[in-house]
């Protein structure tokens, strides 16, 4: 390894692991090796009427994990980051902590408290407001840097069961990026009754623990939280860290078929493990060792035995486990969790099994199983140089991540490709927006496709579609790989989640609507997108509060530096519905302070390659962006107007210009720098509190006066989120 | 021609719970056909649906019950106690 590679290498000095198995990671691991089971009878949802009743709770006490201001989400994610920080040694200083952020993944948000909230006002006599800022999934990894001090970047990747994998592919591409030395990266998840009542509704349950790639009749649910202090190599040792191992490549992809299902060819699957070991400069005969998904459902099992099989066939050492026969599926916190046994496998050279085969199920596996050892059973101790952890979910997404015993050279992809905002598709409305069946007509969409969708889904369906066909982007088997979707959201679908929580709340666990739970999951709109459009690339949301909608900008772009895609859609999403007027309302915001608004913004950044090569018109160049954050209560913003100006600073330090040379401010600008002689223009008048739809039409409003007249050269739009994050965009007039 | 009553009652579940539009709802509309376009996932809410309505179980009945409204009333109307 020269010095240059050095500077890409990525290596784990820390872990941290709460599940059913243990509350720590040593515990976990030997459980896990062992094949001691963590599903049990489940305590804290009331399974009555339910034909399933197993599940991998937390082993830690619940006054562990109460607390007056965060969800149990938060609570097991502060835990494991706990024991990770700890392990890493890891001494957060004034000096150090804007350096080190957190980026975790989750599922259901503050489902717990959701559910509390509404078991309070249905029953109780009435539900507490401060609940309420528990519910969504925003407020994790802002909790966790509240928590622990930390100043860097946060994000809350809520891809479902691929958002604990993807957290840590997004971490470690951000440091690469110089954007940070380290992060705790990684997801978590709490047991809860819109999950249980969901997969129970979907007959996705398996009556008895799951044993997959073996008896696939369902999953059982689990919960916990895994992080990983993910660190560049030079800053870990510099500070003399005990290294686990490096982290590789990664590979993030769409399936683009089925809004539950996978794709039973397993083509999105394929891509996403391919991109992993690819981007890792690996072949597929270098794998050791997969974590695998296998969650137990047969159209899982399936699929993904057929990938595993296509990929894997012509290597004789390949050896697959999923330890979720164990740990239950813990759905966003599943891939991180994955993530640490994985690390642990490789540092120890011995593999988790599979549990649950029976005398007779071993017979069976041997005819199936071909060149793949699936650890049936029992442990296998063998060296472990190269080891992936897969993860796919709802909404067709698949992600994959490969780990390594020692260095090893990856290739190097990024580019230094400008980047121009090349499509815009605005549906976004002060008040709400009065949907007709002709904005769906006008884009092709059937009534049997949006009607399946939720509000929040449909008004990103639209949007996205709206773009897609402002920039004339035709999606066919020769781009749709090369096109990927962010979408940032403050509150994602809560409509969704609030109404099918209260059904069950109401009616019993066993009464979960099987047609509303698959958009209850914050990335269902970007499931529908991709599977409406047929896009097959990179697809992740991140819900982090209202500069959700900036901060997407600033992912796409980093994804297009990276090489992974071409072509980019970056969205912000929010709905305003009687839920959200309730909620908002119950907070005290309505009436003044906040005039809601909703829509969905979704702009098309695209590298200059692939924009000349089309000849695509050009509103603007994407020329700065960056996120800042200076951690303060979730709900509060007062005390982190630091991290403002540090967004906009280093937004113009990536365009390499000073704060002088903006001319256009759209959103706010900060009284401490002087950016008196700007232009300033806002979009509330226009859309009202849209949230993160807000600060993604601050960056598209930018994009279209640019376009349109000469005054301006660069503009700036920048935004907040509850917590103390930031972000900032620069757009500059396209030549 | 399948009881008006319990059409009714079959119709209005079907726009509550999966926000089909009431006014490309006919009795006689093909449910699982490229219009309204309902897959197994609706199945699954249809036979809770009619079960929560009527007390009658759905679960393994023939596919050519789920074709209407009209043939999803003629099932309910022969099952029903």
């Amino acid at each position: 390894m020269n010095n240059n590679s050095d500077k890409r290498r990525i290596v784990v000095t820390g872990l941290g692991i709460v599940c059913a198995l243990g509350d720590n990671v040593d515990e976990c691991f030997k459980s896990a090796v062992n094949g001691v089971t963590g599903i049990r009878e489940v305590k804290s949802v009331n399974t009555d009427g339910c034909y399933a009743n197993l599940g991998a709770e937390a082993k830690i006490s619940d006054s562990e994990l109460s607390d007056e201001d965060f969800d149990r989400s938060s609570l097991l994610c502060i835990k494991a980051a706990e024991e990770a920080l700890k392990d890493a040694k890891y001494e957060i200083t004034p000096e150090n902590s804007e350096r080190i952020g957190v980026i975790v993944g989750n599922c259901v948000g503050g489902a717990a408290s959701i559910d509390k909230y509404f078991t309070d006002e249905l029953k109780n006599g009435g539900g507490k407001s401060s609940d309420i800022l528990k519910m969504p999934a925003s407020a994790i990894a802002n909790n966790v840097a509240l928590h622990f001090g930390l100043n860097g970047t946060t994000a809350n990747i809520v891809n479902a069961c691929a958002a604990g994998t993807i957290s840590i592919a997004y971490a470690c591409d951000l440091i690469r990026a110089g954007k940070a030395d380290a992060f705790c990266a990684g997801g978590s998840d709490s047991f809860s009754s819109l999950a249980f009542a969901g997969f129970h509704a979907l007959h996705a349950l398996d009556e008895n623990p799951c044993s997959p790639f073996n008896n696939s009749h369902g999953i059982t649910l689990g919960e916990g939280a895994g992080i990983l202090v993910v660190e560049s190599y030079e800053h870990a040792k510099e500070r003399g860290a005990h290294i686990y191992c490096e982290i590789l490549g990664s590979g993030v992809s769409s399936d683009a078929h089925h809004i539950t299902a996978p794709r039973p060819d397993g083509q999105g699957q394929m891509l996403a493990i391919n991109r992993a070991i690819e981007n890792s400069g690996l072949k597929p005969s270098d794998i050791d060792y997969i974590n695998a998904h296998g969650t137990g459902t047969a159209k899982n099992d399936e699929a993904e035995f057929l990938s595993l099989h296509t990929i894997f066939d012509g290597s004789d050492k390949l050896s697959v486990s999923s330890t979720k026969s164990m740990t239950g599926h813990c759905l966003g916190a599943a891939g991180s969790i994955e993530a640490v046994l994985t690390v642990k496998a490789v540092c120890e050279n011995v593999l988790p099994p599979t549990i649950g085969y029976t005398e007779e199920n071993l017979e069976t596996l041997k005819e199936k199983a071909g060149n793949i050892d699936f650890i049936p059973n029992t442990k296998r101790e063998k060296t472990v140089n190269f080891a992936a952890s897969n993860s796919f979910a709802f909404g067709g997404n698949n992600a994959s991540v490969v780990f390594a015993k020692n260095p090893h050279e990856i290739p190097d992809r990024t580019n230094n490709e400008r980047i121009f905002v090349t499509g815009i598709g605005d549906y976004s409305s002060k008040g709400r927006i009065d949907i007709q069946s002709d904005d769906y007509k006008n884009l092709g969409i059937k009534m049997a496709f949006w009607r399946k969708l939720d509000r929040f889904s449909q008004l990103m369906l639209v949007s996205g579609m709206r773009a897609l066909s402002d920039a004339k982007i035709t999606v066919d088997e020769n781009s749709e790989r090369n096109i990927g979707i962010i979408i940032g959201t403050s509150d994602g679908p809560m409509t969704e989640i609030v109404n099918f929580q209260k059904n069950v709340v109401a009616n019993g666990t066993a009464s979960g609507s099987a047609f509303s739970f698959p958009n209850t999951v914050y990335n269902a709109a970007g499931g529908y997108f991709s599977i409406f459009a047929g896009i097959k690339g990179y697809n992740v949301t991140n819900a982090n509060g209202v500069q959700a909608g900036l901060q997407s900008i600033c992912y796409a772009a980093d994804v297009l530096k990276n090489g992974d895609e071409d072509i980019m859609v970056a969205a912000g999403v929010d709905e305003y519905t009687d839920v959200t007027e309730y909620l908002y309302g119950k907070l005290g915001l309505l009436g003044g302070k906040m005039e809601l608004g909703e829509g969905a913004v979704s702009l098309i950044l695209e590298k200059e390659s692939s924009a000349e090569k089309r000849g695509a018109k050009k509103y603007a160049e994407l020329v700065g962006y960056a996120s800042a954050h200076k951690s303060v209560k979730f709900g509060t913003l007062v005390g982190s107007e630091d991290a403002l100006e540090e967004a906009i600073l280093r937004a113009c330090e990536c365009a390499g210009i000073t704060i002088e040379d903006i001319d256009l401010v759209c959103g706010f600008g900060n009284k401490k720098l002087s950016m008196s002689s700007c232009t300033y223009v806002t979009v509330n008048d226009e859309i009202g509190d849209a949230r993160a739809a807000g600060a993604a039409k601050q960056a598209a409003t930018l994009a279209k006066m640019l376009n349109e007249s000469d005054k301006y050269k660069y503009g700036l739009a920048i935004s907040f989120g509850l917590g103390g994050q930031y972000s900032a965009v620069i757009l500059k007039k396209a030549v | 021609m399948a009881n008006e009553e319990i059409c009714a009652k079959i119709k209005a579940m079907l726009v509550e719970n999966l926000r089909i539009p009431e006014d490309e709802l006919e009795y006689d509309s093909e449910l699982f056909g490229d219009d309204i376009g309902l897959d197994s996932i609706d199945s699954i809410e249809i036979i809770a649906g009619i079960d929560n309505l009527f007390g009658v179980q759905m679960t393994g009945a023939a596919r050519e019950n789920f074709q209407s409204i009209n043939t999803l009333a003629k099932f309910v109307e022969e099952h029903q106690q």
